[in-house]
Order: structure tokens, then C-alpha cells, then sequence
């Protein structure tokens, strides 16, 4: 099992040059029409650290309302860690914000639902320490995706892990299956829940990676809170700046000894 | 005198039924008056005919939801949070916060005399949320919009520098 994750994980970092060349041809026609966005985006890209908002609409090409999620596409998040100034938290409160989670009422502090938490490492032998945030790392061979007894833990055309909580039985198997501990229970009934982010009592539920902004062109609401450490994109499109990125300074998985192929990389851990 | 009387008795076995008749109207076997009057503000016309919608409202959403969750496909024709934008007014008539188990609600208005359960609300919103998009429309037909405009809702001060302050962090 190890073994064909490590070439699944092989074949998406080096995709082969057949499928993916009529691919490329017609991202680069689209690209090449929304010139003015590919030129800042040129433009931005040479002076590193210098991000503005035009080149993360390139990040996410908008895709008609009707059409669904593109199989082609893997959504992945690049993190640096070092140029994340407050090792993560901005992040974690865009995603409160977003969602709507964090202070459920009548939940127990270890109870509170915990899309995204910072997670401080320390080395034991050198003292060296830094924090980084952990959400779901939509793996590709999610290990939720595989215990959920009724399908409702499910990884979407396009890559991304989520729950489908109209047919979550609340039976938190899932919780059990994820290594980064990244899914919550909500134990007590909610209101005035956000009108893109339903959540509500007896169902599992965690980082989505913003699946109602993604499908309208945006990239998800943490990225957007830390745009001088997080990199969003398309993981299959070796052009997308999140793949160019990875090329030339690597892309960590935590726990990548389990070889679950995640979509969340880490840079400096 | 007598003839009057006898004439009386005659017409009961007439009167009866057409007595039957307008009790049985009182116990009309159709949905009490449903509350339109906050989705006609905003469109003449639901997304469907009104009959269609009466009796297949929740066959649309059930498919609607699969095709959203699961596919990723987010057209707004029968989509929950554009029935609710446009059927449900965010207060009451007293301004407090208008939730489904309340009557006025129009989902609630009929479920509760259908006697239908529904666990659609433990999770999604049963209130517009439209102040931080405060010209809101979407698309009924070629030249037709669903309005929903935030105008006639009282607005909290508070939510509002906090809507602002989003929109210049934004920027």
C-alpha cells in the first residue's frame, strides 16, 4: 500500500507529458485572455515576497456556476512557516470569521469545534521552535474518506476533502482515522449558522478549503489572511504558481511517512 | 298555517345538505394562506409555477443539495439560500430575529399546519444574511431579477464598521 502511494505521490509531482499537454495549451489560451491579470502576475511573481490580490485571481481560474468542480484540477496550499509572522493565528481567525465556528455556546474549551489550530514544535535536542497551522491536508488517499461508513466523508472531482453532512450519521469515525486530528463533532444544537457554511449538531465537520469561495474564482479565506506565506493553486497544473513554487523550493508533508500524498505542503518545518 | 309548516319540512331534506356543504368548507382541505408578501416585494413570479412549488419544493432542494455538496455545481435556481433570501424577512414585525420555529416564518407557516418535520435548519441559515451585500439580486429569468435589498432592516452599528473594515482590509 505504501508503495503504490509513494507512485501516486511520484506521479503527481512529475505529471506525465501526454494528458497534460492539451491541458496546459488551453490553460495558456485562457490565460492569454485575461492578459492584464497574467502580466501583474508576471510582474509580481519576480519580486519575491511582494504578492498582490491580482495574482491570486490567476491562482483560481472562476468556473461557471453550472458546470461541476474540474476533475483535472488538484487544490493544494503551499505554507511557509518562516514568513508566517504570527506563526499562523491570522489564519485560524480568518477561518473563525469565515465559518463561523469557534465559540459554540454550551461546548466544553477541548470541545470547540477546531477547523484550523497552531501546532508549536520544538526540537528536543536543539530547542529550535516554530509554529504552524494544521487543518485538513486533503490527502489523496484520505483515510476518512475510507472508514465513513455512508459515504458522507468524501474528496471531491478536484481534490478537495469535505464533509457531506446530509448523509453524516455523526458516528466520528472519521475523527478517529485523520492523523492531524482535523475534524470536529458539534455536540449542541447551533442558530444563525452563516448562510455558505451550514453546520449543525450530530455531524463531523472540518477545513472545506473554502469549497463556496474556490467555486467562485476566490481563494480560500486563510489564504487570503496570510498572502505573504500561503500559496493556493492547482497542483496538476505544473505552470500554476503553487507548482512553480514547489519545484523549485520543495513542498513538506506532515507525516509524510504515511504517505497520504497531502494537498496542504509546508515549507521550513 | 299548517300548509307554511309542512312546506318548512318539505325544504329541510333540501336545506341539509347545502348546510353540509358550507360546513365542509370551513374545513377546507387545502394549505392555509401562505405569506407571499415578502417574496412578491422582490419578484412576481417564483422560480417555478406556484403550484409546482407547493407540491415539489423539496424534491428540487433534495437534488439541488447532492449536486452542490457532491459535484460542486452552485446554480442559484433551486437553491435553499436564495429561497430563503427572498421568501424570509431577516426580523419580525417587532424587529427581533426571525428563526423557523417562530410562525411568521414562511417555511414554518406551512410545515406546522402539514405537520411535516424537517431538519433542514440545524444547519443552514433560516434568515437572510444580506447586510454585508446590501444590493443583492440574482437572475430569475433574461430580464427578470430576484431583489433583495437590506433596506428595510434595521442596522446594527456595530456590523456595520465591521462589514466596512472587512471591505477596506480587502482592498
Amino acid at each position: 500500500m505504501s508503495n503504490s502511494s509513494v507512485n501516486n505521490m511520484s506521479q503527481t509531482a512529475q505529471p506525465s507529458a501526454d494528458g497534460n499537454n492539451q491541458v496546459d495549451a488551453y490553460r495558456r489560451r485562457f490565460m492569454g485572455a485575461i492578459t492584464g491579470t497574467v502580466a501583474a502576475a508576471a510582474a509580481i511573481t519576480l519580486v519575491p515576497g511582494v504578492f498582490l490580490r491580482e495574482v491570486h485571481a490567476a491562482d483560481v481560474t472562476p468556473r461557471p456556476e453550472d458546470q461541476p468542480a474540474d476533475a483535472k484540477i488538484r487544490w493544494g496550499m503551499l505554507i511557509d512557516t518562516r514568513r508566517l509572522t504570527d506563526g499562523g493565528e491570522s489564519m485560524v481567525e480568518a477561518c473563525k470569521k469565515e465559518h463561523g465556528w469557534g465559540n459554540d455556546p454550551k461546548a466544553r474549551p477541548d470541545q470547540q469545534a477546531q477547523w484550523i489550530r497552531t501546532v508549536k514544535v520544538t526540537d528536543k535536542l536543539t530547542k529550535n521552535s516554530f509554529t504552524l497551522p494544521v487543518m485538513c491536508q486533503h490527502c489523496e488517499t484520505a483515510p476518512c474518506v475510507d472508514v465513513c461508513p455512508t459515504g458522507a466523508s468524501m474528496k471531491r472531482a478536484d481534490g478537495i476533502v469535505q464533509v457531506n453532512k446530509h448523509t453524516c450519521i455523526g458516528c466520528r469515525y472519521c475523527m478517529m482515522a485523520c492523523p492531524y486530528k482535523a475534524r470536529s463533532f458539534v455536540h449542541e444544537p447551533l442558530t444563525d449558522q452563516l448562510p455558505h457554511s451550514p453546520r449543525g449538531m450530530g455531524t463531523v465537520e472540518s477545513c472545506n478549503m473554502c469549497v463556496h469561495r474556490v467555486d467562485k474564482g476566490q481563494i480560500p479565506a486563510c489564504a487570503e489572511a496570510a498572502p505573504q506565506a500561503v500559496i493556493f493553486g492547482d497542483l496538476n497544473d505544473p505552470e500554476s504558481r503553487i507548482s512553480r513554487a514547489m519545484k523549485a523550493l520543495g513542498g513538506e508533508q506532515i507525516r509524510g511517512d504515511l504517505g497520504l500524498n497531502t494537498g496542504v505542503r509546508y515549507l521550513n518545518i | 298555517m299548517m300548509f307554511s309548516k309542512i312546506k318548512s319540512m318539505l325544504l329541510l331534506p333540501l336545506m341539509l345538505p347545502m348546510l353540509l356543504v358550507a360546513f365542509l368548507a370551513g374545513c377546507d382541505a387545502s394549505p392555509p394562506e401562505i405569506n407571499l408578501a415578502t417574496a412578491k416585494e422582490k419578484a412576481e413570479q417564483c422560480v417555478e409555477p406556484t403550484e409546482d412549488m407547493r407540491r415539489n419544493h423539496m424534491v428540487y432542494l433534495n437534488e439541488h443539495r447532492d449536486e452542490t455538496v457532491i459535484a460542486g455545481i452552485r446554480t442559484k435556481k433551486h437553491s435553499l439560500n436564495e429561497c430563503i433570501n427572498c421568501h424570509v424577512s431577516a426580523t419580525k414585525a417587532d424587529g427581533e430575529a426571525l428563526h423557523y420555529p417562530d410562525q411568521e416564518h414562511f417555511c414554518a407557516s406551512c410545515h406546522t399546519y402539514a405537520g411535516v418535520k424537517i431538519d433542514c435548519f440545524q444547519c443552514h441559515a433560516d434568515r437572510p444574511q444580506v447586510l454585508d451585500n446590501s444590493d443583492y439580486k440574482h437572475k430569475l429569468s433574461a430580464n427578470s431579477y430576484h431583489e433583495m435589498s437590506a433596506k428595510k432592516q434595521p442596522l446594527n452599528m456595530a456590523d456595520m464598521l465591521l462589514v466596512t473594515g472587512d471591505k477596506g482590509a480587502v482592498q
